[in-house]
């Protein structure tokens, strides 16, 4: 076995260290988001519209960002991008590493959150569109006011798994060198050889945070979903509940979970 | 109140509506019956442009508009003159039965907030549901969605109520309450278009019928008169075939 002796001490002596770099961990992770949410309605609007070219440029993003490793993509936009950019004569040579790993883990969410809108939207049975239209509301205004809320709750489950999936990818950030937990956790073990110990610490790490954002999202999603609750009692089993809430790359595979639409859909065409 | 001119409507090649004229007076309440695929709800929908007609004219009150051609204003006035009524309710499933009432008097016609609520409030009272007003449409009975989707277009006040086959979801025993609940605001004036099924209501309450087949209107009439004696040989046959008691007509 490669490495130092096994001492515990070492776990509880690394992890305020790589506690260190969660603030770094976790800003990768909310800049990405952040920046996915905009690439994901960018990207989803020509296919919620049907726009003819756009439609099938959204559809190869979408299907490179989730048909190829992550770890990839870093490396193709890390080094490729400056090339590609270098026919234009943009110099990104000073731009930090930092920018580039944003920028394909927003890509990278940004193609599970179209899809994810995509289905949040489809979701939401025409009927209450047309119920909206006959009240005298505007295209907008239906969408905003009766579309959307339920999209984004219908999705939530979705998005608390890509907010874990992308926790748990930024672990690959460090192999373009950047000093995120895992990073730290390399040059922790260069420095003393103490491999399981620091991985120990690391794994902890990420999994309470993790952990915690379950529960975030489970509360958000109590809240948000209140109205298909069935009275105390009358309950038909918890359809949107967290539990079934199927894996990402199930979920995100197309799979969208139909609601009460079943009998109220009329597919009838827009006005 | 309401004047259909030469509505046509094709699906693709499938002519659905073919020219129908229509024109209900204020007050009046017009029922409109006939077979299944006749072109009904297609027609009803013609009215507030939820469906785009290939031709004609629609107008309700000063508002009109070209059916091929309309302009954004011009169907936005035709739906605040009207509210619909849908068979399957379309009730917004993130609100309360108050919320799906206030909603169009807040966001649409900008009444405030507390105006909306007791104006939404009352109208939920009157169609029976003062005690229900804060629950979801998942924690209500189908006779119960029908009536908070009741009461949010009769909140709007609209000039006239359009209802499509607004009891045929129910199950049979939640009919009667909500017919009650449209028999009563009937009585009260409002201009109304009624497609159903329930040909004792439409004798009961209508002022005229109007059979269609085959997206054209081949009669219409008293109700007491055209079920009593219809002319036209299809009307006998689609009267026949969905009154099953023998002694259903005067
Ligand atoms: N969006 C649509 N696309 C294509 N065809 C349609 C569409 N909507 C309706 N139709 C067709 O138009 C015809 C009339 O339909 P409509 O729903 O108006 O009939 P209806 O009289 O309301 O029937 P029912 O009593 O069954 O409700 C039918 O043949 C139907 O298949
Ligand atoms: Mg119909």
């Amino acid at each position: 076995m490669p490495g130092a002796k096994f001492d515990i001490h070492y776990v509880f002596d690394y992890f305020p260290k790589q506690l260190s770099t969660l603030s770094l961990t976790l800003t990768i992770v909310g800049l990405s988001i952040l920046l996915g949410l905009g690439f994901g309605f960018l990207v989803a609007l020509p296919r919620l519209y049907k726009v003819p070219v756009l439609q099938r440029v959204s559809q190869v993003y979408v299907s490179f960002f989730r048909g190829t490793p992550i770890l990839i993509q870093l490396f193709l936009i890390y080094y490729g991008l400056p090339e590609v950019l270098k026919l234009f004569s943009v110099d990104v040579t000073r731009t930090p590493v930092l920018a580039f790993v944003v920028l394909t883990y927003s890509l990278h969410a940004g193609a599970y959150i179209s899809e994810m809108i995509r289905a949040g939207v489809t979701a939401v049975d025409r009927g209450q569109v047309e119920a909206a239209y006959s009240v005298g509301m505007s295209g907008f205004q239906a969408f905003v006011r009766i579309v959307l809320p339920q999209a984004l709750a219908i999705s939530l489950p979705v998005f608390a798994n890509l907010v874990i999936a992308t926790l748990k990818d930024t672990s690959l950030a460090f192999s373009l060198g950047v000093m995120e937990m895992t990073g730290k956790a390399q040059t922790l073990i260069t420095l003393s050889q103490h491999f399981v110990e620091t991985y120990i610490a690391l794994a902890i790490l990420y999994f309470v945070i993790s952990f915690i954002l379950e529960k975030i999202f489970y509360v958000l999603e109590r809240r948000l979903l209140k109205h298909e609750r069935q009275e105390a009692g009358a309950g038909t089993g918890r359809r949107f509940g967290w539990r079934s809430a199927p894996t990402l790359r199930n979920l995100l595979t197309g799979t969208t979970r139909g609601r009460g639409g079943a009998r109220a859909r009329d597919g009838r065409s827009e006005a | 109140m309401i004047q259909l001119s030469r509505i046509t409507k094709s699906f693709g090649r499938h002519e659905v509506l073919k020219g129908i004229d229509l024109n209900v007076g204020k007050g009046e309440v017009v029922a409109i019956l006939g077979p299944s695929g006749s072109g009904k709800t297609t027609l009803l929908r013609c009215i507030n442009f939820l469906e785009r007609p290939s031709g004609g004219t629609v107008a309700i009150g000063e508002a009109k508009a070209d059916g091929k051609h309309p302009s954004k204003k011009d169907i936005r006035e035709l739906r605040l003159k009207s509210a619909m009524v849908f068979q399957h309710y379309n009730l917004f499933r993130h609100k309360t039965a108050l919320e799906n009432v206030m909603e169009g008097l807040v966001i649409v016609r900008k009444i405030p907030k507390e105006k909306a609520r007791a104006k939404s409030v009352e109208v939920l009272e009157k169609v029976g549901l003062g005690a229900k007003i804060d629950a979801y449409p998942s924690q209500l009975s189908g006779g119960q969605q029908q009536r908070v989707g009741i009461a949010r277009a009769l909140a709007l006040e609209p000039e006239v109520i359009l209802f499509d086959e607004p009891t045929s979801a129910l199950d049979p025993e939640l009919v009667g309450e909500v017919l009650e609940v449209i028999r009563r605001i009937a009585k009260e004036g409002i201009t109304m278009v009624v497609v159903t099924h329930e040909m004792g209501f439409a004798r009961d309450v209508a002022n005229r019928v109007v059979f269609m087949d085959e997206g054209a209107v081949i009669e219409e009439g008293d109700p007491r008169e055209i079920f009593a004696k219809p002319k036209q040989e299809r009307t006998k046959q689609f009267l026949k075939r969905i009154t099953p008691e023998p002694n259903y007509s005067i």
